[in-house]
């Protein structure tokens, strides 16, 4: 808690933010490039798919991050609506984008890996109806913040929507388990250890650490950008007020 | 009602509300909603339904018959094979193109509707593909030392 | 207690006086009716077999247009201010507003789905399905749009954002409601299905309630 009040000051989150940036950076571009040279070059066919499971590298990557993006949206919220905590409802709200895009390349990607594999590029159901229901969730929090002026206010109400549409988070998680989905099953987080082969589960891990960490190193200056249009929106104000003071002077 | 007592019949209403909507999901997930059939439970059903079903199981070995069209008209070829779920089977006839994964013993969902001999004649065939993810070298070791059986890692 | 009976009382009279609002939505949802077998055209087995999920479109839609008025009319005749400082559970208000939201849009046009059902086409045996998969699933549409509202009340117009807030939301309803009034009664899937959509509308009485009064606290502060 310390280190989140810390934070809630912006100049020392800039300076914080700084710091960390570059590494952050770095480390999606090294986890990126390397997790792309082994998922196309150095991982084998799979045995039922062939080639075409390299689009898994870029697919499971994705989908996953659509999840974490809206579970970090919707904790932030709480955090920002609970206690106030202005640079929580700023991460919130810059995080929405990211996974609406990651969402997207979910969709997008899934659909390239549809086609060949199971002969659709689209099949409703519950695993893309619920995914597709989230990317929806992600513009109507957008929307929201948007449609509303003031930031405090706009803050908590958009809060309560992404509170509200957390549901939709595990039922996309075990929407492959309780129905029977053409969509398969989890490979990775299941009770009885991956079913993934160790070959290549080594490019879809450094996958997932790429798109984590380019997530962050988005979210980083998209907060800072918003810190700074919020002071200059502030200076602006009080510049008119004092230039209205003056004229009635 | 004074305002404590009220609460606490609020806390009560919501925790009966939660534990029925908790109960009504449960029950409902044991009968399944199914996204398709399995040849078993089509069986099983009284009448037929008449309305296009969607089919899943695997496609059972042996039993992928092309038509007299294949390879010379690929867009509409006519084949057929049969779906089992290791219990019951379900004949299906289908013209028109595979996708890739489409194999004896590969997991399939076929929709379309059923004749009057049970015989389901596909407008869509998709293949299902399950969560294993492995080289082919690894795949055919597996199988050489009887560790892997009909899409089931054995012992593990 | 009573005063929620009088919130109840007060909102129904008010929307069968004021501009018609009931018969407006049964009219907007015959004609959604309408458009969908003018745009299918002669086909009328087409039509009988999308008749179930057509009325349910049409119900989802006539409920979703009326959403903003929920809270909008009170916020602009200063009602709401006075709902909100003297009620002491707001949560219990929001409930009243939505189940007197239902029973002014929602029970009408379930009243009137057997006229449009026979316009449709609708197989006799499909009538029981799709009545009891609205009774039990409308409400909900009422519950979570009530959120929806309360997001929305201060702004001045908000008609396509409550939309694109509550389209979302309501997938879970649509679904299972349509597909419960698709399936034979007997069926397993016509239990699963209303099963599920009970538990839906549960959960939305339990959380709409909550979110529904945060967000009006929110927005007048």
């Amino acid at each position: 808690m310390n280190l989140l009040n810390d934070l809630a000051n912006p100049v020392r989150f800039e300076r914080y933010a700084r710091m960390i940036f570059p590494a952050v950076l770095g480390f999606a571009l090294l986890t990126g490039a390397a997790g792309l040279y082994f998922a196309l070059f150095n991982s084998p066919a799979d045995y039922q798919q062939g080639e075409a499971v390299r689009i898994m590298y870029v697919h499971v990557p994705a989908a996953w991050m659509s999840m974490f993006c809206y579970s970090v949206m919707a904790g932030a919220s709480a955090v920002g609506f609970i206690w106030k905590h202005p640079l929580a409802d700023v991460a919130a709200k810059e995080t929405a984008p990211l996974g609406a895009g990651f969402t997207i390349l979910a969709l997008f990607t899934g659909s390239l890996w549809g086609k060949p594999m199971w002969g659709a590029w689209w099949v409703w159901d519950a695993r893309l109806t619920s995914v597709l229901v989230l990317l929806f969730l992600y513009l109507g929090y957008m929307a929201l913040w948007r449609a509303i002026p003031d930031k405090a206010r706009a803050a908590r109400l958009a809060a309560i929507l992404a509170i509200v549409g957390f549901v939709n988070v595990p039922v996309i998680k075990f929407s492959v388990e309780w129905w029977n989905s053409l969509h398969q099953p989890a490979s990775i987080i299941r009770a009885d250890g991956p079913t993934i082969d160790g070959a290549m589960l080594t490019p879809l891990l450094l996958m997932i650490a790429a798109y984590m960490s380019a997530y962050v190193a988005m979210l980083l200056p998209s907060i800072r950008n918003e810190l700074t249009a919020r002071r200059l929106a502030r200076l602006q104000f009080v510049d008119e007020t004092r230039a209205a003071e003056l004229v009635e002077q | 009602m004074t305002r404590k007592q009220k609460r606490t019949f609020l806390l009560f209403a919501v925790f009966i509300a939660a534990g029925l909507a908790l109960g009504l999901t449960l029950t409902a997930l044991r009968t399944s909603i199914t996204y398709f059939y399995t040849p078993s439970e089509l069986l099983v059903l009284d009448a037929p339904p008449a309305n296009t079903i969607r089919l899943g199981g695997l496609v059972e070995d042996g039993s992928l018959v092309h038509g007299e069209m294949s390879g010379v008209d690929v867009k509409n070829a006519v084949v057929s094979f049969t779906v089992t779920d290791g219990g019951a089977t379900t004949a299906v006839r289908y013209a028109g193109l595979l996708p890739d994964l489409f194999r004896e013993g590969q997991g399939v969902i076929v929709q379309g509707r059923l004749d009057e001999r049970g015989t389901l004649i596909a407008d869509t065939v998709l293949a299902k593909h399950d969560e294993n993810y492995m080289p082919k070298e690894v795949m055919d070791a597996l199988k050489e030392q009887g560790l892997w059986q009909d899409g089931e890692e054995v012992g593990s | 207690m009573s005063a929620l009976g009088a919130i109840i009382a007060r909102d129904i009279r008010l929307a069968f006086r004021a501009g018609g609002g009931a018969a407006q939505g049964v009219t907007f949802f015959a004609l959604t009716g309408v458009m969908f077998a003018l745009a299918v055209g002669p086909d009328i087995a087409l039509i009988s077999k999308i008749a179930g999920p057509v009325l349910w479109t049409g119900a989802l839609l006539a409920t979703q247009i009326s959403l903003d008025q929920i809270w909008r009319a009170d916020r602009e005749d200063g009602s709401l201010d006075v709902l909100v400082e003297t009620s002491d559970m707001l949560a219990l208000t929001a409930l009243a507003k939505a189940f007197a939201h239902w029973a002014a849009t929602a029970l009408p046009l379930i009243i009137a789905t057997p006229i449009l059902g026979v316009m449709l086409n609708l197989p006799a045996e499909a009538y029981a399905p799709l009545a009891i998969s609205l009774a039990i699933g409308t409400p909900g549409l009422s519950l979570i749009g009530c959120i929806a509202g309360a997001l929305v009340v201060s702004l001045p117009r908000a008609h396509l954002l409550i939309a694109i807030i509550v389209s979302p939301l309501y997938v879970p309803i649509l679904i299972f409601g349509s597909g419960a009034a698709m399936s034979d009664v007997g069926a397993p899937q016509y239990g699963a299905n209303l099963m599920l959509l009970g538990a839906t509308v549960l959960f939305a009485a339990i959380l709409s309630p909550l979110a529904s009064a945060a967000a009006l606290r929110s927005n007048l502060d």
